[in-house]
Parts: C-alpha cells; structure tokens; sequence
C-alpha cells in the first residue's frame, strides 16, 4: 500500500494543482450541507471539510503522534478513510465532528502503537507517554486558540492528565489508574468530573 | 429495566464517549440512549464536550499542508483509478491511448518528454529509431511503470472498497444486535403479563371510578397464594404535574401501599407488578405526591372490592 501511495503522490503533484481542480468553496457550509454533499460523493465538498476541520484534527492527531509530519500523513490518511466510510456515517446517530475525531484518533492511535510495536514493549510506550503528559502543557504545545486557555484554568492538572491520557493516549481506565498507582474508582471520578466541566464551558 | 439516573453515574457514557467501550458495549449503550431520553441527552453532552476540548487544542496550520494534503487524498480517492486497468491495455496494444478522462492529463504528462510526436508507443517495436536507440528502452520502462501504476491503483481501489463494505455490514450487524436487545426485552414483558393472565390463581379486581373521576377504570390482579399484586390499568386521567398514582390495598378497613404507578403502567401501556400484599379485602388508586405517602392524604380516584 505504502508503495502505491507512494507513486500515486508522485503522479498527483505532476499535472495539476489542488487550486485548479477544485472550485472556490464558501467557507460557511453548514453542517447538514456538507454531510449532504459528502454522501453524494461530491469531491469538492471535501475541501470545505478540511477548511472546516482540518486545524482541529491535526490538532488531535499532532497531539497523540507528537510529531507533525507524521501527523500530517495521519490527516492525510483520515480523510482519505473518511470519505470511504462516509456511506456508514448516520447523522442520526452522532455528530459529524465527533464521527470523525474517533476515525482519526482510532487512525492515531494505531500509528502510535505501531511504533511502540518496532520500539519495544507497550510498558515503556506509557511511561514514556505519561512522562511526557506530566510536563507542564506550555512547554510541549503552544496554545494558538482561546479555548485551551480555558480548559487549562477550568480543569485541575490531576483531571487534565487523565483526560489527555484517556483521549489523547489511547489507554484503558486500569491502565491508567495502574501506571498513575491510583484507585480505579478515583481514574473513573476525575474522567467523569474533568467531562462535566467542559460541558459547562460549552455555551 | 435499570434506573436511567443509576446508569447515567454508572461512568459508562464518559467511557463511550471517550471510545473505551468494546463495540458490544457500545451497541448496548445506544441501545439504553434509544430507551432513555435522559441517557441520550447525557450521552450527546460528554461528546459535545470532548468535541470542545478537541477544539480547544486546534493549530493553525500553513496554506502549503492544505494543498498537499488534498491533492494527495484526491489522487486516491479518484474514482479513474478503478477505470484504469481497462484503459491500460488499450494503450500498450493499439498504441492510441484512449484515457479516462482525469487520468488523460497524467498519463499524457508521462508521455510527453520521451516522444514528441504521437507514435511514441509504436517506436517500440521499431528498434532502428534513428535519434535515440535507448528511447524505446525508456518507453518500455514508463509503460512498465504505468501499468504498474495502474495495476496498484486498481488493487488499492478493491481493497478500499471492501474495506468500506466492511464498515457497512459492521454498522448494519450491530444495528441488528441492538433490535434483537429491543425484541427481546419486550418479549420478556408480554411473556411475563401472559403468563399473569392466563393464571387460574389470580382474583380480578375490577376498579370503578369515584365520582370525583368517574371514567376511571383499572383491574387489580391479586394471587393470595403468592401474594402478589398487577395492576391493569382501562382509563386514568393523565395525572396532573407533581402527582404520581398509587395503589392501596385495604385489609380489614385499613389502607396497605402497594407502589407507585410508572408513567407506562398509569397510562394503560403495560400490566405492571406492584408490591405484594399479604391480605387483601379491596384496592384503591389515589393521586399522591410524587413519590407517595405512608398513607393515602389524597381522595380515593377508583376502587374495587374482591
């Protein structure tokens, strides 16, 4: 597959630019419209897409690889798969942001734990991972949205670290609650707890 | 069927919406959210908030990457990849390339700095081509290539598309599980209410409504035996905000609760067991507040004697 992909790069950057394939987009597409388009397997509806969610999803995605080229070919790798799966998609059944964060932190993930595979053990991946959520969030990620500096003031850093390892590492509640040598029943409060007050963020 | 309330502290629905939950568990959890306005509503709120906080840590991202990004997402999704096995061999035989249309541009790109002129494919076979002799070797190599290119993309094509058709059967499947769930539950109810009515040992109670509520009309089931209690509710009216209907049974002139009247059981949905009652002479629904009362503080609505 990495083969095709591969030639399949080459081939697309010779004979045309994104620019003249695709029509200019409104950029205020709403929601129901671009899951409209999408599952008519209209193409250009996908650069709305990304004009709309793309920040977002990288966003997630750098997060959990922690290195932006490869964050860049796990978006790459997202779209691709999001605009196959969109048959599948039920508005009924859930938001379209929140279908897609899933495909693409699932796609993370896995990117993730491929590499711990060729490093080592799973063991080593969390320490590493949970010495690295421990540092203070300025130092390995710079807010460029107002957002985050409200979740950093409404979420005590004990909270912050176990969404961020539930969300954004991949790990189970007793993964976390053994590494962190905590009471499953406390890992489970704090996720619980760290959710509520976001939602009362959301206005 | 669990209290909404208890199944909502459970922590279950933040586990669903971080994505810690196995796909049965899921399966059972839209399932609780399809019976359970309440869940439904919890469940949409930890999304929207794990959707804020993913928004919280968006980046700003360069013109470049959007470009690149797309272009390489579009060259795989294109559906002339799947058509161009077909127009491939056409190419290398009659040697008059008749490309699908989005492909044309590629594939006449590929061609142009080897030939000049429109026979580029025929100089093949004529191995005294007078400028070049290695341009036929080139030629060979870019339609190897080619074909190559389009063997992949053509494979690449199938294994996404049944991919895609996996995600398919997967949704249907488990929307199947979470209807047999459904089913079944509602089997249990009717198994259990059949069972009640076809038993000899239950007395008929028929309850009539008091002048205060005259079309009131309900059937209290009663087994002395095992004791216990059904109610079938004909006609209450709708009970009134902040008051709940409650089932009295009178033994020896005293009143007995028997339990609250649900929602489903109040407006005549489905037989429902009440508390069972040792020793019983007549029954009587009152409206209480929500809850009820140690002992009735409210006008009897309908009564009956056995």
């Amino acid at each position: 597959m990495h083969h095709t992909c591969g030639l399949l790069r080459r081939l697309a950057t010779f004979p045309f630019t994104v620019s003249d394939t695709l029509p200019i987009s409104l950029p205020t597409a709403s929601e129901e419209d671009l899951v409209r388009r999408l599952k008519a397997r209209d193409e250009s509806a996908l650069t709305l897409f990304y004009d709309r969610y793309a920040s977002a999803l990288f966003g997630v995605i750098s997060r959990i690889v922690k290195d932006d080229d490869t964050a860049e070919d796990v978006l790459q790798e997202a779209l691709v798969k999001i605009w196959n799966a969109f048959p599948a998609y039920d508005a009924e059944k859930g938001r379209l942001f929140t279908w897609v964060l899933n495909i693409c932190r699932n796609l993370a993930i896995d990117k993730i734990r491929s590499r711990q595979h060729r490093v080592g053990t799973r063991t080593q991946g969390l320490d590493d991972s949970l010495a690295a959520q421990r540092m203070p969030a300025a130092d390995s990620f710079r807010p460029e949205h107002i957002g985050l500096q409200e979740v950093v003031q409404t979420l005590v850093p004990e909270q912050r670290q176990i969404i961020d390892l539930l969300y954004f590492g991949g790990y189970t509640q007793s993964e976390v609650a053994e590494e962190l040598k905590l009471p499953l029943g406390t890992v489970k409060t704090r996720a619980r707890t760290a959710i509520k007050l976001l939602g009362k963020l959301i206005r | 069927m669990e209290d909404p309330q208890a199944y909502i502290e459970s922590g279950i629905l933040e586990q669903y919406a971080l994505g810690l939950l196995t796909p049965a568990e899921r399966v059972a959890v839209e399932a609780e959210a399809a019976r359970h306005p309440l869940v439904a509503e919890e469940l949409a709120a930890g999304q929207r908030a794990l959707e804020y906080y993913a928004e919280a840590h968006s980046r700003e991202l360069p013109a470049a990457m959007r470009d690149r990004v797309l272009t390489k997402v579009l060259a795989q999704i294109t559906p002339a990849a799947a058509e161009a096995p077909v127009a491939a061999p056409v190419a290398a035989t009659a040697g008059a390339p008749t490309p699908s249309a989005s492909l044309r541009a590629d594939v006449d790109a590929l061609a142009r700095p080897q030939a000049a002129a429109e026979p580029g494919v025929r100089s093949i076979s004529s191995a005294a081509a007078p400028t070049a002799p290695r341009r036929g070797l080139a030629i060979a190599a870019s339609i190897a290539l080619l074909l190559s290119l389009f063997g992949n993309a053509y494979l690449y094509q199938q294994w996404q598309g049944a991919d895609t058709a996996l995600v398919a059967l997967q949704d249907t499947q488990n929307r199947v599980a979470a209807n047999t769930l459904v089913v079944e539950k509602k089997l249990g109810e009717v198994k259990e209410q059949n069972a009640v009515l076809r038993d000899a040992e239950f007395h008929f109670v028929a309850l009539a409504g008091t002048p205060d509520a005259p079309q009131d009309r309900a059937r209290v089931l009663f087994n002395a035996k095992t004791k216990q209690v059904y109610v079938d509710v004909q006609k209450l009216s709708p009970a009134p905000t902040g008051r709940q209907y409650q089932l009295w049974a009178l033994n020896n002139g005293k009143p007995v609760d028997a339990g609250m009247l649900t929602q489903a059981a109040a407006s005549g949905e489905r037989l429902e067991r009440m508390k069972d009652i040792a020793s019983a002479q007549a029954f009587a629904v009152t409206l209480e507040p929500l809850g009820g009362s140690a002992s009735p503080t409210m006008p009897i609505q309908a009564m009956g004697t056995i």
